[in-house]
């Protein structure tokens, strides 16, 4: 660059090639430029003037070229990777910029502006699931095409796919050359910077190795950013007035200072009913609605701030949830008698789950069995005391018994083991919810082993006594020990389960998740993001959703009427029709504390010090953030440019007007 | 008194293409002329010019008393009868008028449409016919003219061809500086009478010191300075080298309009410096665009300055 300058130098002494005309004489026109030699030094000033300019003009056209510029970060390295973060939170609008996601998107934007052309970047946003936006270039243009692409989104943040995303980009799995008798490690390790921005409402990533990246992260947003959200929607049946039904929200204060909130109710659009609620700081509070006898139809709640209260995140100030006609869940248990379950089954909160069919086991040898357990027509299938020759089209409960497929077969024991000792038990799953089996003493019992996939759930000192698995799109559940016997005395009692209170909890347990779970899953709000299952009945043609926002798009009938929507991303409620009617209705809520507490988690070592940023923990790494006031790093090329350009039509003008001066 | 019969060397054949120095309608209109000059002059021969010199002619002037030497036969004696007093009878005298025509022949006249150094001849070939006519002696010269070499004198209308042929064997190219020029005409040329400088005075070291000559000289000088249209009103385009077509210097111009705008200026400047300097000393200017027809000229412009009439 610095030969530009010396060539205008050198073509400073090279003369014009001027067009040579005879005159009569010279004598006059001498005597023109003798009179503008007579102010030769402004002349030669002139000359030079122009010189200088044309110096002056290059010497900024390279200063601008070396990229000067001051503060802010300065990329240093080859390859970079920016994790932005376009979770729910990242909508907080407190920032400069408007959201969140703007101000990562403007600090992204500047760091793409410092790549050179030897570094490369790629852009990863992450949610609930990484996407790649971009992979790695060097293209500039792409990087910011790339970024404009991040949109917002409605779901909770979790880093760690994004991490083994990164990981998978920036550390290649290792390729091993063998060559005489040595191994090489072929794969070049390139060090990798790993630019994390988000508000880092996330956990910690447990286990998780950085390996060569070199990570940092960029806080986006601020310690004060105060928030008023909904954290829950749900129905129910009036205790007192059974046929009735309920909403109950729960609204929460992620602010320091007690909230008054409005609270409004409004079903297919209609407004139900408002109420007020004044919220602790950091606290929820709740809200009941009555919304007397309805069958079916969908709820919004939706919550006003108090007026002056500056809500950062509107995405989670309202709420949905379906109301839909509520349809029993149908089990068959079959049984050659078992008097305390058909009591645990029969009660008033049973019976309002499921409609429980008890057949003898003799029927599962007739055609009529055998075609209802192939047509999906039971939710559950109980099988007490005996076991199917194939499994059903239905999830299964059996009791006592190992079905009949070959993995569970294979882990199952061939002996009962006398008098197992429980020694533990799932007590987070569905199934075990509230169930206290410690006091549970047995007779004797199959050890059970899942097949993979499955999950023991009563762990004895024989080994695992109760299991559950996943068949397809069902579960079979399977309990090791009878509840009842029969030998040739006639009944045996193999267990005091059934006179303890965890029984009857057990058998709603089955009733709810096994039998119900099905049918009644909808009604229960998804996140968005996540896929929507739902059991259709029937087959049904023409199938489209119509999402919140009135877009519609078809979807593919599904198979064996289970449905599984992928596409909810937005909060609301989605429809599912078939041509013109509504089939139905299923709602998605953000619900995340994590999500809606928007300020920026802080340390503060002392009171005399400003808080500081909360640092990621990423594996055994403490990645601390980087401070907030990090200002974008400011560049001089564009003033440059510009003057570089005044310089150029000042440069223009005098050469125009050289004969004055 | 100069041979009038040494013709000069037999006349190139006049470019077709500027026509005739002389043609009829000029010379019809030049026959009603008549060169004027303001100053006492002698001529060397009778003319037609009634002279401030008491001499010999018809017309009676005034009388003096005799003074011892003076010629008797000029003696009036019917006074002498009368008065008995030597008186003696003063006479006006008639003379003829000298005409100098002195061109300049550089190569820089060479220029213009048509050239300068034809309207130059031209010019000159009309004043003199007109002193031909009226009895004068006239005589052409150029600035590169050697200092010994003499042009011959013309007098009377017969001689009108071979003055025009002398033109039209002037050719340019003379390396002649004016003031070189004018001081050889001044050597040659003595005594009282018309001269009348045609050139462009684009002359490097200036035409004060050329002119100053003429200032000693006792002559009635007229100096026309004769610039083409290109001169007056160059048109030059975009970044050019001059080339001064006598002496190859050198001028390295941008045109533009602010530059000929100062060049107008500066010719301005000149012509009006010229003038300045001849009036100062008495003497004629006159500028003369190659444009403007010769008739014109003399008609109009050198009849106002007082040169014909």
């Amino acid at each position: 660059m610095i030969a530009v300058p010396l060539a205008i130098f050198a073509l400073y002494f090279l003369k014009l090639k001027r067009q040579p005309l005879e005159v009569p004489s010279t004598y006059l026109w001498t005597k023109v430029i003798e009179d503008l030699h007579v102010n030769s030094l402004w002349q030669r000033l002139r000359q030079s003037l122009l010189l200088f300019l044309q110096l002056a003009l290059v010497a900024l056209a390279i200063l601008a070229l070396l990229r000067p510029g001051w503060e802010g970060e300065r990329l240093d390295g080859a390859k970079f990777i920016f994790l932005v973060d376009n979770s729910a939170s990242m909508s907080a609008a407190d920032a400069e910029a408007g959201s969140r996601l703007a101000a990562a998107k403007q600090r992204i934007a500047a760091l793409i502006d410092q790549l050179e052309s030897d570094m490369s970047a790629m852009l990863i946003s992450f949610a609930d699931e990484p996407d790649v936006v971009q992979e790695f270039t060097n293209n500039k243009r792409l990087l910011r095409e790339g970024l404009d692409r991040i949109q917002p989104t409605a779901t909770a943040t979790r880093v760690r796919g994004a991490l083994e995303l990164a990981d998978g980009f920036a550390n290649p799995g290792r390729i091993t050359v063998e060559s005489a008798g040595a191994e090489f490690d072929a794969t070049e390790q390139d060090p990798v910077d790993l630019f994390i921005l988000s508000d880092g409402r996330f956990g910690s990533v447990e286990g998780f190795s950085l390996g060569n990246l070199t990570p940092q992260y960029l806080p986006i947003g601020t310690f004060q950013a105060r928030n008023l959200a909904l954290t829950a929607l749900s129905t129910g049946r009036n205790e007192v007035r059974p046929d009735e039904q309920q909403a109950f929200v729960q609204a929460a204060n992620f602010s320091d200072e007690e909230q008054t909130v409005v609270i409004e109710l409004n079903r297919d659009g209609a407004l139900v009913d408002a109420t007020e609620v004044t919220i602790p700081p950091g606290s929820t509070a709740g809200a009941t609605f009555n919304l007397g006898v309805v069958d079916s139809g969908w709820l919004r709640a939706s919550l006003t701030p108090p007026a002056g209260f500056n809500d950062a995140l509107a995405l989670d100030n309202a709420a949905y949830a379906v109301l839909d006609p509520q349809r029993d869940a149908r089990v068959l248990l079959v049984t050659p008698g078992n008097p305390a379950l058909e009591f645990a089954l029969s009660t008033d909160r049973a019976r309002r789950l499921a409609q429980v069919e008890k057949v003898d086991p003799s029927v599962l040898a007739t055609d009529e069995y055998r075609n209802d357990a192939l047509t999906d027509k039971y939710d559950l299938i109980i099988y007490d005391q005996c076991a199917p020759d194939e499994m059903p089209q239905a999830n299964t409960l059996l009791i006592g018994r190992v079905p009949p497929t070959e993995e569970w077969q294979e882990g199952a024991s061939a002996e009962r083991a006398g008098v197992p000792q429980i020694i533990d038990w799932q007590r987070s799953h569905p199934l075990l919810n509230l169930v206290e089996m410690g006091n549970v003493l047995l007779v004797d019992s199959f050890t059970v082993k899942p097949p993979a996939g499955g999950l023991a759930l009563i762990d004895s000192t024989a080994g695992p006594i109760a299991a559950i698995a996943p068949r397809d799109s069902y579960e079979d559940a399977v309990l090791g020990f009878e509840i009842v016997g029969a030998d040739d005395e006639g009944m045996t009692i193999n267990t005091n389960w059934p006179r303890m209170t965890s029984f009857p909890n057990f058998a709603l347990n089955v009733l709810e998740y096994l039998a119900a779970g099905g049918a009644d899953a909808p009604a229960q709000s998804t996140r968005p993001g996540q896929p929507v299952e739902l059991t259709l009945r029937e087959t049904r043609n023409d199938l489209s959703v119509v999402k919140p926002d009135g877009t519609s798009r078809p979807v593919e009938a599904p198979s064996r009427g289970k449905f599984i929507y992928n596409d909810a991303d937005r909060p609301g409620v989605y429809e599912l029709r078939s041509g013109s009617e509504v089939i139905r209705r299923f709602a998605v809520n953000l619900f995340d504390r994590q999500e809606s507490d928007v300020a920026l988690r802080g340390r503060q070592s002392d009171e005399e010090t400003l808080p500081t940023v909360e640092a990621l923990q990423i594996g055994y790494t403490e990645v601390a953030a980087a401070s907030l006031q990090t200002p974008v790093r400011k560049e001089l090329w564009k003033p440059l440019l510009l003057l570089a350009l005044v310089i150029l039509l000042v440069e223009w003008y005098i050469y125009n007007r050289r004969v004055y001066i | 008194m100069p041979n009038d019969s040494s013709s000069p060397a037999p006349a190139a054949a006049p470019p077709v293409a500027n026509g005739e120095l002389l043609d009829p309608k000029l010379l019809a209109q030049l026959e009603r002329l008549e060169l004027v000059t303001r100053k006492i002059f002698r001529g060397r021969m009778k003319g037609e010019r009634r002279s401030k010199r008491k001499g010999q002619s018809v017309e009676f002037a005034d009388f003096r008393n005799y003074v011892a030497g003076d010629d008797l036969r000029q003696l009036d004696w019917n006074l002498y009868a009368r008065l008995e007093k030597l008186i003696i009878k003063l006479f006006l005298e008639e003379e003829d008028l000298h005409f100098y025509a002195l061109l300049d022949a550089s190569l820089s006249m060479d220029f213009g449409e048509p050239s300068k150094l034809r309207y130059a001849k031209q010019l000159a070939a009309a004043l003199a016919f007109v002193g031909l006519v009226r009895g004068d002696r006239v005589r052409i010269e150029t600035l590169g003219q050697k200092p010994s070499a003499r042009s011959p004198i013309y007098r009377g209308r017969h001689s009108a061809w071979r003055m025009v042929q002398q033109l039209e064997a002037i050719e340019a190219g003379e390396p002649a500086p004016l003031h070189e020029g004018v001081k050889n005409f001044c050597l040659r040329n003595h005594g009282k009478g018309i001269v009348v400088l045609i050139s462009d005075l684009m002359d490097k070291q200036g035409y004060e010191a050329a002119l100053r000559y003429f200032v000693a000289q006792e002559m009635d000088c007229y100096v026309i300075q004769v610039l083409s249209q290109e001169e007056i009103n160059p048109d030059v385009k975009g970044d050019l080298k001059l080339v001064d077509c006598e002496d190859a210097d050198v001028a390295e111009i941008t045109a533009s309009r602010p530059l000929l705008d100062r060049y107008e200026r500066t010719l301005t400047a000149f012509t009006r410096g010229a003038q300045d300097f001849c009036t100062r000393r008495g003497m004629h200017y006159l500028l003369a665009n190659t444009q403007t027809p010769v008739a014109d000229l003399v008609a109009q412009q050198l009849r106002r300055r007082g040169l014909v009439r």
